[in-house]
């Protein structure tokens, strides 16, 4: 064994490690939630951050008192609607903004970034009248159509940077051969951007999963509320707040995204680097 | 390259699939028929659904026969979701089940019918004067009362040594001795920096957060002296966050806390050998009861739903104040009913709870209901958090926030 | 062919715009119409264009309280931004570096915190970690026979409290981004960055980082923006009603609620957003000044 490799073992060794501390540190209050969710309910604050007794009663309840699977099943439609109709606008839309050049390229640019700053939940009252108007409250494709809005000035931005990365060599090769836009974007852009669509798509989703203001506004019935949105109903109540059974929820609401997470990890790697292409 | 695009074709396909399917899908459920025929009515509220589901049942049954029947829904944040549907006829409900002091507010934007719209004056004879008193305002009754509430002493009889003093300043020294802040151990809980809790003590020195003219009172003297009397018992009482002090009692780790029937499912869930005293029962050292707010739980009616559904809704109101219904909330769920004669009942009148609430209610004032009462919450509040956790003196507190407060006030008009 | 593209954007460019009119632009709109009505709890149906008499009252409100607010803002924010960037910047590097394994297990450790809906975290964090009695903070503090502390009681412990929170909120967005942007640049740049001596910093600084940039400039961007505007960490955790600590922490959006929206006035409110909204908008023209420049650069 060469120096070098054992100086390198030792170096990833650090490296581990530093990394099983970092997410030690970011799991702490997780964990916390964890131990509350298996506590009985009183007392429960009082542990530390290991259970004295653990009881599945929490999930349990949740599952028999709270219309648990129906929100998580909203919560699905609504985030994959909201991914699909995010993706269809802000693709095209960062794809024209990196490639390409027009007059009021840089104002639009900067303008959507301008108008991002204005507060959302200022626009509650706006949103309700038009909807009003068009009849889309109490609908779920209003809400998709509240929460793609929402999230479209991110994504556009989000994706035109890495946009700008890929090689517009590899696009003419691709015309050349007679592809056509939707082909190039498709068979070209789609794939070598996929670390950053695959980011942008999460984004939308966490956004989506976690929202609770405008779910519980603009959908009436507490069957249609999101995970999120149902959550937030069970926490508000002065009179039923139950930690350690809010803890059971927060973790059952967080599992889908965390499977989720993990199962995107080996797409994350760029088709870029991994084909070899970039020259 | 042509499974890619079938790919993606296929998938706009589906988007546009499941759009329409959601928009289809998620309407329906709120029309109900006008006229003859079954009637339902749809019921917001933000309280505990145990407590709805005792109302919702109990008075279903009673309307069984009209062919009308309630449906309560739960809405966080209530008043928020009222400004906005309050004036939706399609969307909205057609009634609301909500403590009366946010009444002015509804009552000023003009989205409420009076009670006596669908009832007669003389059917209300039963309820006690103070609820009707307390749901009425610029003369108008716009809530029908169901039942109500005050904050209540109560404390853990296996902990308490003694007896419980009737003077505060007794009360006082006993927390001097068993309270030991570093070991998280109390003997009298209260929530300090939350301005419905200290109200026993600022009404009781006879100060006014609100007159009933809509002026501020934080800056008066007896409000600050309130304050400085309050700030005596906060620096016993730890933090001072409903979750915190809750919790605290039902692990035993406090001896009694103030608070209201909310709180006893968690407490009888933790096992607790509850005592319970009026606070009207503790003399301040001014001379005076300690007099906290009541609040009234009542229901009101959208102005739009009277078109078409008043017959219905006034069934539904007279079933809702019938004696039965406050003697089944006061078995099942510990509410005080707003119906005299419900007390005629055994069983309600041997429940210490529901009769410590009472025999303060009738001394106790109701909440102020007017709209400027919503914006002086908050700088009450800040005012107490302020003096309580922050250090800041009472005098420089009482100015500041008096005139935050007074400020908040102008911004309405 | 160039023709053809100059047509084309707006092809591309029209289903995005419809959506950001509706759902950003169209409230802007509203509200600036509201701003100049009198609509308020007194004439809720009846209100009236009244010109711009909610103007006049709205300027009073940018009174020192609202100077010492903004400044508030922009310390959370810068301090907030190079914290991230710095330390999302070497965590992702270390996953990124050559024989390093489980490397998938960690990011999905790491991104848990983001896994969980904000509000329920923040509370969390009140009631698990802060609060005096029952928080972990102050458990450890007893076992070392230390004094309780109030963490959320002044503004300073209030301040960084905040801070630890929203760092640990952020981060797995900033490390995923950061992750996502390395895996684009070329492996056998990172190896040889990794290769030992002095090269390393050198390689990170001049070969590395400037790779990165395009990419990471309009995430970073837009997460400036989502700092500053953040309100439900300080509103949560310092001011929630019932639940005051007593620091009387401000950012210009808690400023805004606090000193407007309670008050159901929807036409002073609405100036109020309004004149707020114009004052981000010229500071980030302001500070903004080279994205455009960075922006040709792509």
């Amino acid at each position: 064994m060469s120096a070098k490799k054992v100086k390198n073992i030792g170096r990833l060794t650090i490296l581990h490690l530093v990394y099983i501390i970092l997410c030690l540190l970011a799991l702490i209050p997780v964990i916390y939630v964890f131990t509350l969710s298996v506590s009985k309910g009183t007392g429960a604050l009082s542990t530390g951050l290991l259970p004295k007794s653990i009881t599945p009663d929490n999930y349990v309840r949740i599952f028999r008192e709270e219309p648990f699977l129906q929100w998580l099943g909203n919560s699905v439609v609504l985030s994959v609607g909201t991914m699909i109709l995010a993706m269809l606008t802000a693709v095209p839309a960062a794809y024209a903004y990196s490639r390409y050049r027009f007059k009021q390229r840089g104002t639009l640019l900067k303008s959507l970034l301008l108008l991002n700053a204005f507060p959302q939940i200022l626009s509650m009252f706006a949103i309700f009248r038009l909807y009003k108007l068009l009849g889309l409250l109490n609908t779920r494709i209003g809400l998709i159509i509240v929460y793609a809005g929402s999230m479209c000035i991110f994504s556009i931005w989000n994706m035109k940077g890495y946009f700008d990365t890929i090689p517009v060599e590899i696009e003419e090769a691709a015309r050349m051969d007679g592809a056509t836009d939707l082909q190039t974007i498709a068979g070209i852009i789609l794939p070598l951007a996929r670390p950053a669509i695959i980011v942008t798509c999460v984004m939308v989703l966490i956004f989506v999963w976690n929202e609770y203001i405008f779910s519980t506004t603009f959908l009436l019935q507490e069957g249609q509320y999101s995970l999120a949105g149902g959550l937030y109903q069970l926490q508000s109540g002065d009179y039923s707040r139950s930690w350690p059974l809010f803890s059971a929820a927060a973790i059952l609401v967080s599992v889908p995204i965390l499977l989720v997470f993990f199962r995107i990890q080996k797409y994350m790697v760029s088709g870029l680097t991994a084909g070899g292409v970039k020259g | 390259m042509k499974k890619r695009i079938l790919s993606l074709v296929l998938a706009a396909t589906m988007a546009v699939g499941t759009l329409a399917g959601c928009g289809a899908s998620a309407k329906g459920d709120q029309e109900s028929e006008k006229g003859s025929g079954p009637v339902s009515l749809t019921v917001w509220h933000d309280g505990d659904e145990a407590i709805m589901k005792v109302i919702e049942d109990t008075a279903n049954k009673e309307l069984e026969a009209d062919q009308i029947s309630l449906k309560f829904e739960k809405k966080t944040g209530l008043t928020d979701q009222l400004k906005l549907y309050g004036s939706d006829e399609q969307n909205g409900p057609d009634m609301y089940l909500y403590a009366h002091d946010s009444l002015g507010t509804f009552a000023e934007m003009d989205i409420l019918a009076p009670v006596t719209d669908f009832i007669a004056k003389e059917d209300e004879k039963d309820l006690i004067p103070m609820t009707v008193d307390a749901c009425t305002y610029k003369g108008t009754q716009y809530q029908l009362p169901l039942y109500f509430e005050s904050l209540l002493f109560m404390y853990n009889k296996d902990l308490w040594q003694g007896d419980v003093p009737d003077k505060t300043d007794d009360l006082l020294a006993y927390m001097e001795k068993h309270t030991d802040v570093q070991a998280g151990t109390y003997a009298l809980l209260n929530q300090h920096s939350t301005a419905y809790n200290v109200a026993p003590i600022i009404n009781g020195y006879g100060a006014e957060i609100i007159s009933k003219d809509g002026k501020a009172g934080l800056d008066s003297e007896v409000y600050k002296e309130a304050l400085a009397y309050n700030q005596k018992f906060a620096a016993l009482q730890g933090d001072g966050d409903y979750n915190t002090i809750a919790q605290l009692f039902n692990e035993g780790k406090a001896q009694a806390i103030i608070g209201g029937p909310w709180l006893v499912s968690g407490i009888k869930d933790a096992g607790i050998n509850l005592g319970i005293r009026s606070l009207s029962s503790f003399t301040l050292p001014n001379g005076k009861k300690l007099a906290p707010y009541s609040g009234v739980q009542g229901i009101g009616i959208l102005k739009y739903a009277e078109d078409g559904k008043k017959e219905a809704i006034g069934k539904a109101l007279k079933a809702l104040m019938k004696p039965e219904l406050g003697q089944e909330l006061a078995k099942q769920s510990n509410c005080a009913p707003a119906n005299n004669k419900s007390y005629e009942d055994q069983e309600v009148a041997a429940n210490e709870m529901i009769m410590a609430i009472k025999e303060t209610a009738e001394t106790a004032q109701p909440m102020p209901n007017i709209p400027q009462m919503s914006v002086m919450w908050g700088p009450a509040e800040e005012m107490l958090a302020a003096v309580n956790k922050n250090g800041t003196a009472i005098d420089e507190a009482a100015k500041t926030f008096q005139q935050k407060a007074e400020t908040a006030i102008k911004d309405m008009q | 062919m160039n023709q053809n593209k100059r047509s084309k954007q707006w092809f591309y460019l029209t289903p995005s715009m419809i959506l950001i009119g509706a759902i950003v632009i169209f409230p802007i709109l509203y509200t600036g119409y509201i701003s100049l009505t009198n609509m308020s709890l007194y004439h809720w149906k009846d209100f009236k264009v009244i010109g711009l008499a909610n103007y006049g009252r709205a300027l009073f409100k940018l009174d020192e309280g609202f100077l010492s607010a903004l400044a508030t803002t922009l310390l959370w924010t810068v301090v907030n931004m190079v914290l991230q960037i710095v330390a999302a910047f070497f965590i992702a590097l270390g996953l990124n570096a050559p024989g390093m394994k489980l490397t998938r297990l960690y990011k999905t450790l790491l991104m848990v915190p983001w896994a969980m809906p904000s509000y329920v975290s923040i509370l969390i964090w009140r009631v698990g970690i802060y609060n005096t009695d029952f928080g972990l903070l102050n458990k450890f503090r007893a076992a070392l026979g230390l004094s309780r502390i109030s963490y959320l009681a002044e503004n300073v412990p209030a301040f960084l409290s905040c801070l630890v929170l929203n760092l640990w909120m952020a981060f797995p967005f900033m490390i995923m981004m950061f992750d996502a942007a390395m895996q684009s640049v070329d492996r056998s740049l990172l190896e040889s960055a990794s290769l030992d001596g002095a090269g390393f910093f050198m390689k990170v600084r001049y070969v590395l980082v400037p790779a990165i940039r395009p990419i990471m400039l309009p995430p970073i961007i837009m997460t400036a923006f989502t700092t500053f505007k953040q309100f439900d960490i300080f509103y949560l955790l310092t001011m929630q009603k019932g639940a005051l600590t007593g620091s009387t922490l401000q950012t210009i959006i808690t400023y805004a609620q606090q000193n407007a929206f309670v008050s159901n006035n929807y036409g002073l409110s609405s100036a109020v957003s309004m004149m707020i909204f114009v004052l981000i908008c010229l500071f980030s023209l302001y500070s903004n000044r080279n994205i455009g420049r960075e922006d040709e650069i792509g």
